[in-house]
């Protein structure tokens, strides 16, 4: 255990070092979350939904502040895994999938903090209708924190599939580029999962890219009950465990017919 | 005019060359097919919730996204030296060795690299408009297409000089510069819907800064009936050459930049 938590801590540490780049991206980022509420403002003044636009709001910067948690792939591990130095690392005692899972974890956690902190400080300062509302309540802040808690460990756990199935067909821009958009599309950062047709978001709710995001968000600005955390906390659950195992099994059976590139 | 032949000849080499790997080229083609109609279909189920958008139809709307698909990724295609490969050219020191040559660093930049995958982005975009002008109703005369041949070609200009920015910047500072990315990619997704819905400082920035308003919305309402801010028809015609203007202020920029060049020396 205390391998993993100091590849955590290596990797927490690394990621602090690109402050200036941090600085230039966050500057986008808010560019973004502006245009994007202008845009829905101007939508709800021709017709109003049954959500308030307040709620469009907080989604929009939610998940600008977290974006870094959704697309962040380990550069690192892919060009290993082009070069063959991937070797290396199996020769380490250490279970391979717990090793770049904590990686990943690390990266995303710190990742979005570095962007989440700064700019939702911007988004609370922003004027009424533009800037972030308070959550619905205390216990829903609470459990919305927990619900990005699991969205994390889930998310890790799809990035290791992701990368799993890179170790099968080396050059895997194409799968990859599929495979992020599907994730930015259903977990609702091109479009907030809440603007989706009604009959769709029953199906798409309970697929695992909305337990990333979409899940917290609802909790935060209370969409979704109190009541009805419980079971929002238990199918993220589900989720994680069922892709953490089925990561498992691609690493191991990739670990037993591994092809090294050489070079 | 010498140039613009070799501009012309370049590009059908770099296409030629790109297609001798058919499968590479099909599967990467189909991520972007995807990817754009992701795009697309966010733009179609906006339009399905909230049916308009201010004066703007739904086929209005996919029309302006078609317009701006069409225009931005000509220019990530056809303009690929300046939108993508500059910021390694500086890196490695490849430009270096365009100096020592008899054309101009422009010339070889613009001419340096292609992009085909786009080819099928842009394809999207027309249908995208076609669909738009359909549902729109909207009636096809000469000088309405004439206006938008004049929209694509000033849009692709206007697009490439708010990327030779990011390549001055990257000349000063080797490594590429994401600030300038609101103006481009942040432009490209703003202006997929037309700029008078926004606030006025975005719309300032979107008709003075970056002229995507001037090149492509006043001519687009144009072309839909529904003069932009009320503007009378000759402007439509008119305003496009903003798109000129900013290129050459941005080539005469780039053209000065290049004399403050020092190589990575790498």
């Amino acid at each position: 255990m205390n391998a993993y938590a100091s590849t955590f801590r290596m990797r927490w540490k690394m990621e602090t070092q690109y402050r200036g780049a941090a600085f230039g991206g966050l500057f986008c980022q808010l560019f973004f979350g502006l245009f994007l509420i202008a845009l829905y403002r101007a939508l709800y003044a021709g017709k109003p939904q049954s959500m308030p636009v307040s709620a469009i709001v907080t989604y929009v910067w939610l998940q600008q502040a977290f974006f870094r948690m959704l697309l962040s792939d380990d550069e690192d591990l892919l060009s290993k895994i082009q070069t063959g130095s991937i070797a290396y690392d199996l020769c380490r005692p250490l279970n391979l999938y717990g090793y770049y899972y904590m990686r990943s974890m690390a990266q995303k956690a710190l990742g979005s903090i570095m962007r989440s902190v700064p700019m939702i400080l911007v988004a609370v300062l922003l004027p009424g209708g533009w800037g972030l509302a308070a959550p619905a309540s205390v216990p829903a802040l609470l459990c919305a924190l927990a619900a990005v808690f699991l969205g994390l460990l889930c998310v890790c756990a799809m990035t290791n599939i992701t990368m799993g199935l890179t170790m099968r067909t080396l050059d895997s821009r194409g799968v990859r580029a599929m495979l992020n958009l599907l994730m930015m599309t259903f977990s609702g950062n091109i479009l907030p999962l809440t603007l989706f047709p009604d009959s769709w978001q029953r199906v798409i709710t309970l697929l695992p890219y909305a337990q990333l995001l979409d899940a917290p968000i609802r909790l935060y600005t209370g969409e979704w009950a109190l009541s009805q955390a419980p079971s929002v906390l238990i199918t993220q659950m589900i989720w994680t465990l069922l892709l953490t195992f089925l990561g498992l099994i691609i690493w191991k059976q990739n670990q037993k017919r591994i092809i090294v590139q050489g070079g | 005019m010498d140039t613009v032949k070799l501009y012309l000849r370049s590009m059908k080499m770099l296409l030629r060359c790109q297609m001798q790997y058919p499968v590479s080229f099909l599967l990467q083609s189909l991520a972007q097919l995807v990817m754009t109609g992701g795009e697309m279909m966010a733009v179609l189920l906006v339009i399905d919730r909230f049916e308009a958008l201010n004066q703007w139809t739904g086929g209005d709307l996919l029309f302006f996204f078609g317009l701006m698909n069409v225009v931005f990724y000509i220019t990530e295609c056809f303009a690929r030296g300046v939108t993508g490969a500059f910021p390694s050219l500086v890196r490695t020191g490849r430009l270096d060795g365009f100096l020592v040559r008899p054309r101009g660093v422009f010339t070889q930049v613009i001419c340096y690299a292609a992009d085909p995958r786009r080819l099928i982005c842009i394809g999207i975009g027309a249908l995208a408009m076609a669909l738009g002008s359909i549902q729109s109703q909207v009636i096809w005369t000469l000088p309405k297409v004439l206006l938008l041949l004049e929209a694509i070609f000033f849009g692709y200009f206007q697009i490439t000089g708010l990327f030779l920015i990011e390549a001055i910047f990257c000349m000063f500072s080797v490594k590429s510069v994401e600030v300038v990315n609101a103006l481009t990619y942040g432009g490209r997704s703003c202006c997929q819907y037309p700029v008078d819905i926004y606030p006025r400082p975005l719309q300032m920035l979107f008709t003075v800064v970056a002229p995507f308003g001037l090149t492509m919305h006043v001519p687009g309402a144009y072309i839909l009936g529904k003069p932009l801010y009320g503007w009378p028809a000759w402007s439509a015609f008119l305003c496009p050459l903003a798109g000129g203007v900013i290129f050459l202020i941005m080539y005469l920029f780039f053209r000065r930049a290049m004399r403050y060049y020092r190589s990575t020396g790498s």
